[in-house]
């Protein structure tokens, strides 16, 4: 009469929509350690020491710290001069698209801004510098819609002295 | 069981009394979703009680021994009176139903009808992961800033309009309120009138990311004078430095990195992204729910604000332990 019911999974008749499911689903694992985040105390207190700091790497590759970056960015209010978009009176994606500065560079550039109250030293916080540092340098590989989502996101939030209130 | 094992047992109990339950109301709304509570018991633990009952009578009869050979089928079963007493059965369900659907639908009458008796009215912006409170004055019009401690006066029906800056959070004050999610996007309102007074304890409702868990904001319900006072203290500037350490603290703030995210009215600090910190010392507790307000703790947030709330948007800001101690002066006389 009937065949015995026990069958390995591979078998079964969704077998080809289970492994569909699990060979799309295995490219989206490795990009959640590109978010993991280090907190606590004991974060970055120094600026980069060279261009070899391993702590530069971690800092470019880390989706976390770059949103950070790009979060403070805004609650610095660099877009009023850099625009929202980072682009305006100094368009930053500009210039890293031209002359590709380095991160010690970048971050120099930030730590040390030239003309603006703001940019003496200690004005800042040093993990800070090095988001926002990391956020600058990842702008030119941002694509427009992306930059363009962050906007939005952050539409709610303060911007340096002035704060609109919550998005309603 | 050893005694920690009893004290374990009983720790569910610990949430029937206190500042942060929904048993022990302090206002009007919390007291309509109360008996609504109530009710709901009552319709529930009955109808338990009675299924639990018929089947002890079943099991019971079971027992006794039934009558063999005659197996009872669904067509035909064996007890006569069962196709009766389901329909009872039915429309008992169907009563509770209908007694709990019409409590909640006249309760939310009762709730919206609290707009007629708004006298005050408050925004509350969750950010991640803190609370911005402001009070229209009633004399001019204008806003008065705080944060991560929410005054009411007793008896009179507050609005709190509610925004957030990022991400979804929930208003959630279980002895004087309801639940109220906060939602980016959308105008979301709570009406709360409280009648008792007393420390009540708020909290974020909705995971909100890292620090959700450190998202609570306390509530005080006083009488009106008290609260008049309240409120005509907040919307003074911050007071003048006392001694010469406050004075170097206040230079340090004003001039420093903290005046980029912190707002002290009076002085030339008006950053937007973090709390108001014109009168921080007022306050019973800091950084939303995390360390009881005292000199030691300003000082111990300033320096190391992720060890004491890991994640925290405030990041520390290097200062010599001189300097630190002067930031802490400073900020402990803001009151
Ligand atoms: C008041 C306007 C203003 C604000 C606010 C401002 N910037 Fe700038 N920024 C400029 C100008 C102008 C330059 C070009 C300076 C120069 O090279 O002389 C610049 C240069 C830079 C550069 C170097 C790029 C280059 O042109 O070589 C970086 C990086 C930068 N800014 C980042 C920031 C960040 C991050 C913030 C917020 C913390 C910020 N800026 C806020 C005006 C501003
Ligand atoms: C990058 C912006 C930023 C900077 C710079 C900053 N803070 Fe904060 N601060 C915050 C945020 C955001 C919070 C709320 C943190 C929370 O509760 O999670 C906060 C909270 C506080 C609180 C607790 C307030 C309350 O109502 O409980 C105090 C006190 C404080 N900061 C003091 C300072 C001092 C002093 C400095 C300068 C040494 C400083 N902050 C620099 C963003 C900042
Ligand atoms: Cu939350």
């Amino acid at each position: 009469m009937a065949e015995p019911m026990e069958r390995h999974w591979l078998q079964m008749p969704c077998r080809h929509i289970l492994l569909a499911c699990m060979l799309f689903s295995m490219p989206t694992l490795p990009a959640c350690s590109r978010e993991s985040r280090s907190l606590g105390p004991g974060q970055p207190q120094t600026p980069p020491s060279g261009f070899a700091d391993p702590r530069i790497t971690y800092f470019e590759d880390n989706l976390y710290q770059t949103a950070q970056g790009g979060r403070y960015f805004s609650w610095y209010g660099c877009a009023a001069c850099h625009g929202t978009e980072a682009r305006g009176e100094r368009d930053l994606i500009a210039v890293q698209l031209r002359h590709s500065p380095s991160f010690v560079d970048v971050y120099a550039s930030i730590a040390h801004h030239r003309g603006v109250s703001f940019g003496h030293d200690g004005m800042i916080p040093t993990e800070q510098l090095w988001q926002l540092a990391a956020y600058v340098r990842s702008l030119r590989a941002l694509k427009r819609e992306q930059r363009r989502r962050q906007d939005l996101d952050q539409a709610g939030e303060p911007q340096a002295m002035s704060w609109s209130g919550t998005v309603r | 069981m050893t005694q920690k094992g009893h004290l374990a047992f009983l720790l569910p109990l610990a949430s029937c009394a206190g500042a942060q339950t929904p048993l022990a109301p302090a206002g009007d709304q919390a007291a309509g979703q109360y008996s609504l509570l109530l009710l709901m018991l009552w319709v529930c633990g009955i109808l338990y009680m009675l299924v639990l009952g018929f089947l002890a009578m079943g099991l019971w009869r079971l027992r006794r021994g039934a009558p063999a050979g005659n197996e009872p089928t669904l067509e035909t079963p064996s007890d006569a009176v069962l196709g009766k007493t389901l329909w009872i059965w039915a429309a008992i369900i169907v009563v509770g139903l209908l007694l709990l659907a019409g409590a909640s639908f006249l309760l939310e009458r009762r709730l919206a009808a609290a707009e007629a008796r708004e006298a005050l009215l408050v925004r509350v912006s969750g950010h991640q992961w803190w609370w911005r409170i402001a009070y229209r004055d009633p004399r001019n019009g204008s806003w008065i800033e705080t944060a991560n401690e929410l005054h009411l006066p007793v008896g009179t029906t507050a609005r709190i309009e509610l925004g957030s800056a990022d991400v979804i959070h929930s208003f959630w004050v279980p002895n004087v309120a309801g639940k109220m999610d906060v939602i980016p996007g959308r105008a979301n309102a709570i009406d709360v009138t409280p009648r008792r007074i007393g420390w009540f304890r708020g909290q974020c409702a909705e995971f909100c990311g890292l620090q959700h868990a450190k998202m609570a904001f306390d509530v005080k319900v006083e009488t009106p004078a008290q609260f008049a006072g309240w409120l005509a203290l907040q919307a003074r500037p911050a007071p003048a430095p006392e001694d010469a350490a406050a004075l170097r603290g206040m230079e340090i703030v004003t001039r420093g990195a903290c005046a980029m995210c912190h707002s002290v009215r009076g002085t030339s600090a008006r950053g937007r992204p973090g709390p108001d910190l014109t009168h921080v010392a007022s306050r019973r507790m800091i950084a939303a729910g995390t360390l009881a307000m005292n000199r030691g703790n300003l000082q111990g947030w300033i320096a190391q604000p992720q060890a004491l709330k890991p994640g925290t948007l405030m990041l520390p800001v290097t200062l010599e332990p001189r300097d630190a101690n002067a930031v802490a002066q400073y900020l402990g006389q803001l009151k």
